[in-house]
């Protein structure tokens, strides 16, 4: 997909060598994770040029403004709110289904991830009230993307919640955010999980564990796991590969966090995964993380039972 | 210590990257070339009157090129975008970089310690490869020196070599020297200090035993200005004193002018770091992607320069190199909208010549087409700009 995007964008290969190259990576993507073991099939967001695009597009003018991803060297375009998206016809559907794209081919169950509401109406260029803009991008934007990615098959909706962890929260944002996920949890169907990254959640775990999801993610390369409590009436979503180093992690190294956290925090699940998106590794770099993953999970799954 | 060049006020040049012809790439690929690759070198070449251009035709049609014929065909590349700045133009050019595979990769193809893992988005479409460092880094030979000896013996224009600088490189690899992280049970506080000293100890290795004996070695063969590419500068704000390190590491004492290209940041979060940084006589800063496209000179409609006025008051006074082309969007930036961001920018720093005119940063992902139309259009802005200020 690398070089036929590229090839695209330079007018030197066509549309239809792009779907093509799409579903090649797709299925391969795919048998990547069937092989590892993985409990929840993700389409990888291959076709999404950076977590708010397909959504942002399907509402309303292109995007234009490059910003640097937290302390990555990748940006995003910044999405534009010039009026709250509520009461617009155009709402988007599911993860990337709308290009037409192939995601029929991703196994179930399913795992889809989509912003954060709170991260979304803080990353967009807007003069409107951020905390409104929250609720509305909630219930107008993405609760109907989720519902269509459960009747997909989702049945883990995964938000993305890197702001909150890298920039903070005030006090006073913690209500319209409950207010902002209520509308996403209400009879969703699935499994929510708001995961924060790129930060300590530590210091936000007492709201964290209030709002109406079911599971909590936590990137354990910036949270100490002994600032995790214990006796989690909520799922935890652990973030034990590192989505931004290249070296792999062992699969005893994983096992022992795991079983750290099952015996320690004790939530009413425990999701293995990595600490942030993978898309900062080389593609052979993430695969063989993913691989190592499954390996840990599996290993973890005959010793503890959560 | 670095030097300051003399220069006219509104001096315009390009910050590095152009986007490789098709013709190029293909035949350093050995892959078979089409009509339109040829009728490209050939339309180019016509335009901007590149001797004896047709020779690069014949050579071109050849069915398969030994390695000699691609350094050749490297090198008509270079000459072609040599002549596309200068005929937009600029004051100060380059060649485009079009004999470096890209800014990152061909620095740590020329280094010791580095083994390549792939590639990474960088956004949209596009990607960049990525290294990591396994062993000792050090200079394996001198990497800009056939490029720089090349252009020297063909440009009409001054020049100015863009490097890219250390912190970048650091911050674009992964560090596999070190096992951090192995075991998450330990303290996050803990395992965070680990990963800053090491991250130290790697960017200034970078500085001294890469970056700094390549600047050697171009200086040793006249290079008078330098221009080291920080586009990693900010991603880490705590470490923005590390980037000053690198930078005074890789260029204390050496004789030449020196500046750097900083883009798509924050550029707050660079200061007061940066008033440590007096061997840097300019910084090329791209502006233009947060700024509107209606014309005027005040702040209200001028909001992506805003933070110009911290640059103004560095005390060891460099020059500001300037961002008014969006290098991300095909629109052509009117000289109008040129010229009212220079006057702008005159009107905060009160003192034309410490600005300088560029583009936000390489033009490489526009098509040459649109990379042209923009440059031009630049140097006319500046000319409206000249005469509004009777310079």
């Amino acid at each position: 997909m690398v070089a036929a995007t590229r090839g695209l964008d330079r007018g030197r290969t066509d549309q239809a060598e792009v779907d093509a190259a799409f579903r090649h990576d797709l299925a391969r993507w795919v048998e990547v994770q069937r092989a590892a073991g993985l409990d929840f099939y993700s389409d990888g967001l291959l076709r999404w040029q950076d977590i708010f695009r397909p959504l942002v597009e399907a509402i309303g003018p292109k995007p234009h403004t490059l910003v640097r991803w937290f302390d990555t060297n990748t940006f995003f375009r910044e999405p534009e709110f010039a009026n709250f998206p509520s009461g617009d016809s155009n709402s988007p559907s599911p993860s990337g289904g709308w290009q037409g794209g192939g995601e029929t081919s991703v196994p179930r169950p399913r795992v889809s991830t989509f912003p954060s509401p709170y991260m979304f109406s803080r990353a967009a260029r807007t003069n409107l009230d951020r905390n409104r803009l929250m609720v509305e991008l909630a219930e107008s934007v993405l609760r109907p993307a989720i519902d269509a990615a459960v009747r997909e098959g989702s049945e883990l909706i995964h938000l993305e919640e890197p702001w909150l962890g890298y920039t903070g929260i005030s006090r006073q944002d913690w209500a319209p955010l409950r207010d902002a996920l209520e509308a996403l949890h209400r009879n969703v169907g699935a499994t929510l999980a708001l995961h924060v990254y790129f930060g300590d959640a530590a210091p936000h775990l007492e709201q964290l564990r209030a709002l109406p999801i079911d599971a909590i993610g936590v990137d354990l390369i910036e949270t100490d796991v002994t600032a995790l409590g214990r006796g989690w009436d909520k799922g935890l979503v652990a973030g034990v590969i590192n989505g931004r180093q290249s070296l792999v992690e062992s699969t005893n190294s994983i096992v022992e966090v795991a079983g750290h956290l099952a015996d320690s925090v004790r939530p009413t699940a425990l999701y293995l995964t990595s600490n942030s998106e993978l898309s900062f590794l080389p593609t052979s770099v993430a695969e063989h993380k993913v691989q190592r993953l499954g390996e840990a999970a599996s290993k973890v799954k005959q010793l503890v039972s959560v | 210590m670095s030097t300051q060049l003399d220069h006219k006020p509104l001096l315009t040049h390009e910050v590095g990257s152009l986007d490789k012809p098709g013709w190029r790439v293909k035949a350093y690929a050995g892959k078979p070339l089409s009509e339109r690759d040829l009728e490209e070198a050939r339309s180019w070449g016509e335009q901007l009157q590149v001797p004896d251009y047709p020779r690069l035709l014949e050579l071109l049609r050849g069915r398969s090129f030994t390695k000699e014929q691609k350094a050749e065909i490297q090198r008509w590349s270079s000459l072609y975008a040599l002549r596309l700045e200068e005929s937009a133009g600029l004051d100060v050019v380059y060649d485009g970089e079009q004999q470096r595979t890209e800014m990152y990769d061909w620095a740590v193809t020329h280094a010791n310690g580095f083994e390549r893992r792939g590639s990474v988005r960088a956004f949209d479409n596009k990607y960049y490869s990525k290294a990591a460092v396994v062993g000792p880094i050090s200079l394996a030979a001198p990497y800009h020196n056939a490029e720089f000896s090349y252009l020297v013996s063909v440009a009409g224009a001054e020049l100015k070599v863009p490097v890219t600088g250390a912190y970048t490189i650091a911050d674009w690899s992964f560090d596999e020297r070190n096992a951090l992280d192995t075991d998450l049970r330990e303290s996050a506080l803990d395992r965070r200090r680990q990963r800053k000293a090491a991250r130290r100890d790697f960017v200034l290795q970078v500085a001294r035993n890469l970056i700094r004996p390549n600047l050697q070695a171009l200086i040793g063969l006249g290079a008078r200005w330098i221009q080291v590419d920080e586009p990693g500068a900010s991603t880490e704000p705590d470490e923005l004193d590390l980037f000053v390190d690198s930078f005074n590491a890789s260029v204390e004492g050496l004789d030449a002018m020196f500046s750097t290209h900083l883009c798509f940041s924050d550029y707050n979060l660079f200061f007061p770091a940066i008033e440590r940084m007096s061997q840097c006589r300019q910084f090329a800063v791209g502006f233009a992607n947060y700024d509107s496209r209606e014309l005027g000179t005040s702040d209200d409609a001028r909001p992506g320069y805003q933070v110009i006025k911290k640059f103004r008051e560095l005390p060891y006074k460099p020059a500001l190199g300037m961002g008014v082309l969006d290098i991300h969007t095909d629109f052509i930036e009117s000289p109008e909208l040129v010229r009212d961001r220079v006057l702008y920018a005159v009107k905060v720093f009160g003192d034309a010549a410490r600005i300088h005119v560029t583009p936000d940063c390489g033009l490489r992902t526009r098509s040459w087409r649109v990379a042209y139309e923009k440059l031009h259009n630049m140097t006319a802005g500046v000319e409206l700009a000249r005469r509004a200020l009777s310079l």
